[in-house]
């Protein structure tokens, strides 16, 4: 592996699928390092803050996993409030949406909005992980 | 004076023949217009006889006898209708009356006249006919006349109307009180069409509720037109009403299964993407698990891995407990409703939680004297009461003592129960369509909240028929309001 990811974010309720992103991420050394949130509104708050100190770039992932089935803000949710602040953020922040709804609904719905890269349906594989992250290094 | 000739070109052109009669010898002669109309026959036997077996349709032939017999010796007035066979050999209506003889004392001739009214019958016939199936349509569709004659103020129905509004035959509606005959929702739809129908002549076709002399509440369709005068001005409105009330009833009911099951389905379709959405949550870390197993190299890293294992099992099996929480609502559906009394209900409630009531300290307030009892599922009455009880403590306001209001009432002939709070309410702006949706939780920093009380409450409601609403307001509290 050449070039590797320095922030990832991840943005789930799920603990355990959490802690094993965690370890998949460590055992192959996929990123520098991890932010993790358990909605989207956690999330919403740490962007917000960083936008307000400009010099805090580096505090920005290059990568977004975003879970849609979240309590207090759903992933709909924070799609909606991220657009509004996306162009405020100095920075290319690659954005999937992660969910174990096969809801052809909910797929439609991601592919909807630009910034979404593409909807990964649970569970990932390793394989796919590391390509992913691949991509967004290079 | 007219000659016998004139006279008789003026009978032949209007078809009127006539027989003269010596009352002495009782001698019979035809005129010559009745020659030609029975055919001119040759007659050897006796002219009556002929004309009684040859001409005379034989129903009339009992009848003609005696009349004509008191005619003869009594003078008695004769008028009689008959059917006489002609000479191309078919029978038609003719009136057969005698010419009133001015001497009244002395009499030597009689003269009976034969009018043809066949077309004048045949009108009747064809209107007796029309009539006849105008009134079977009406009866059978249930479809009544009325006219309102809007200068003089007078309201006329037919019978088959008066039969649909359950009047008496002589009732006489009262111009001022026909609105009393509408259902008062729909006062103001009939004025209108009626006021616009007087004023301007347009027509109106209306579905409404109208309410007969009993009382009774039922749906007609109606018609109405103007009637113009000379004058081209509006003095009348006439049409028909049509008792629909168990096509309408029979539509609001298919509507309302329609709803149902658009409902159910939306319920099922809802709970098949929960149950794949649900498990697969699992099903995927357990997969990510055995992925990662592979590749783990020390001792230490499957033990921790297998201690995963263990969490998914967890809450694959509670998920799998809560979505038999919700199929048991489905399948309870077939329990009897029965009569249960909100304040016992509320006790079994309060009993089973009461160490979470003490711990918050939790008061609560139930006013049940507007409605005591309820035909409904036990379990269900409880279960409802429980969710929107802890619910309401649950997410009570930091700081303030809980208090819930539950109260019961009828409004419009339906039950409700309404269970407000204190509470730190929640933004319906925001949340408000996910409501009752599953696993939805609103607030941060509650380990308690699953997400699933508020779905089942709302499935069970629905499933009973019912519907349940919310209003909230932030820090003040929130109200459900369950209309059973």
């Amino acid at each position: 592996m050449g070039q590797k990811v320095e922030l990832a974010c991840i943005i789930d309720d799920d603990k355990i699928y959490v802690n094993l992103v965690k370890k998949i991420i460590e055992i192959k050394k996929l990123s520098e390092n991890l932010l993790i949130y358990k909605n989207g509104k956690e999330a919403l708050d740490y962007f917000k803050l960083i936008m307000e100190n400009a010099t805090d770039e580096d505090k920005l992932p290059d990568i977004i996993f975003l879970d849609l089935n979240m309590p207090v803000m759903d992933g709909w949710e924070f799609l909606n409030e991220f657009i509004k602040i996306k162009n405020n953020l100095n920075k290319k922040i690659t954005l999937y949406v992660v969910s174990s709804s096969i809801d052809p609904r909910d797929l439609e719905r991601a592919k909807s909005f630009n910034m979404v890269t593409d909807y990964l349906i649970k569970p990932i594989e390793l394989k796919k992980f590391e390509k992913i992250f691949a991509k967004t290094a290079a | 004076m007219l000659s016998d000739l004139q006279l008789n070109s003026i009978l032949q052109d209007f078809d009127i023949a006539y027989w003269k009669i010596n009352l002495f010898s009782k001698e019979i002669g035809w005129s010559q217009h009745f020659n030609i109309l029975v055919g001119d026959p040759e007659i050897e036997e006796d002219r009556f006889e002929f004309f009684i077996n040859r001409i005379l349709h034989p129903d009339y032939r009992y009848d003609f006898r005696i009349h004509f017999e008191k005619l003869i010796k009594d003078n008695e007035p004769f008028s009689f209708e008959i059917k006489l066979k002609l000479e191309n050999g078919k029978y038609r209506w003719f009136e057969c009356k005698n010419l009133k003889s001015k001497e009244q004392t002395f009499r030597e001739t009689a003269v009976l006249l034969f009018v043809n009214i066949h077309q004048s019958k045949r009108d009747q016939y064809t209107i007796e006919e029309n009539f006849f199936y105008y009134r079977e349509t009406a009866e059978m569709t249930s479809t009544g006349g009325w006219y309102v004659d809007t200068l003089h103020k007078n309201i006329y129905w037919d019978d088959v109307s008066k039969k649909i509004l359950d009047c008496p035959r002589d009732f006489q509606p009262a111009y001022e009180d026909h609105m009393n005959f509408y259902a008062k929702e729909h006062h103001n739809r009939m004025r209108n069409s009626f006021d616009k129908c007087e004023n301007y002549g347009i027509p109106f076709k209306l579905e409404l509720k109208m309410v007969s002399f009993q009382n009774r509440e039922f749906w007609v369709r109606l018609t109405g037109k103007p009637v113009y005068s000379e004058e081209q001005k509006v003095v009348g409105i006439r049409g028909v009403l049509q008792n629909v009330d168990e096509n309408k009833n029979n539509e609001l009911n298919l509507q309302n299964s329609l709803d149902i099951i658009a409902t159910q389905n939306s319920r099922l379709f809802n709970f098949a993407h929960i149950v794949s959405h649900h498990l697969r949550s699992h099903s995927s870390n357990l997969s990510l698990i055995v992925e990662l197993l592979r590749e783990s190299k020390t001792d230490k890293d499957k033990l921790d891995l297998l201690a995963n294992v263990e969490d998914v099992a967890g809450n694959l099996d509670s998920a799998i407990s809560r979505l038999n929480d919700i199929v048991s609502i489905q399948t309870s559906l077939r329990k009897e409703r029965v009569k249960i009394k909100f304040e016992e209900a509320l006790e079994i409630v309060l009993a089973s939680i009461s160490s979470l009531i003490n711990r918050e300290n939790a008061k609560i307030v139930a006013e049940f004297q507007d409605l005591q009892e309820i035909r409904y599922i036990p379990e269900y009455l409880e279960s409802i009461l429980l969710n929107l009880i802890t619910n309401a403590i649950r997410y009570k306001q930091p700081g303030r003592k809980p208090v819930i209001f539950i109260q019961t009432y009828i409004e419009n002939e339906k039950e409700y129960l309404e269970v407000s709070d204190n509470g730190m309410g929640i933004d319906l702006a925001e949340h408000g369509d996910k409501m009752f949706g599953m696993y939805k939780t609103f607030h941060q920093h509650n380990p308690e909240a699953k997400g699933i009380g508020l779905f089942i409450t709302k499935n069970q409601v629905e499933a009973l028929g019912g519907n349940i609403s919310v209003s909230s307001t932030l820090d003040i509290g929130t109200t459900f309001k369950i209309k059973f």
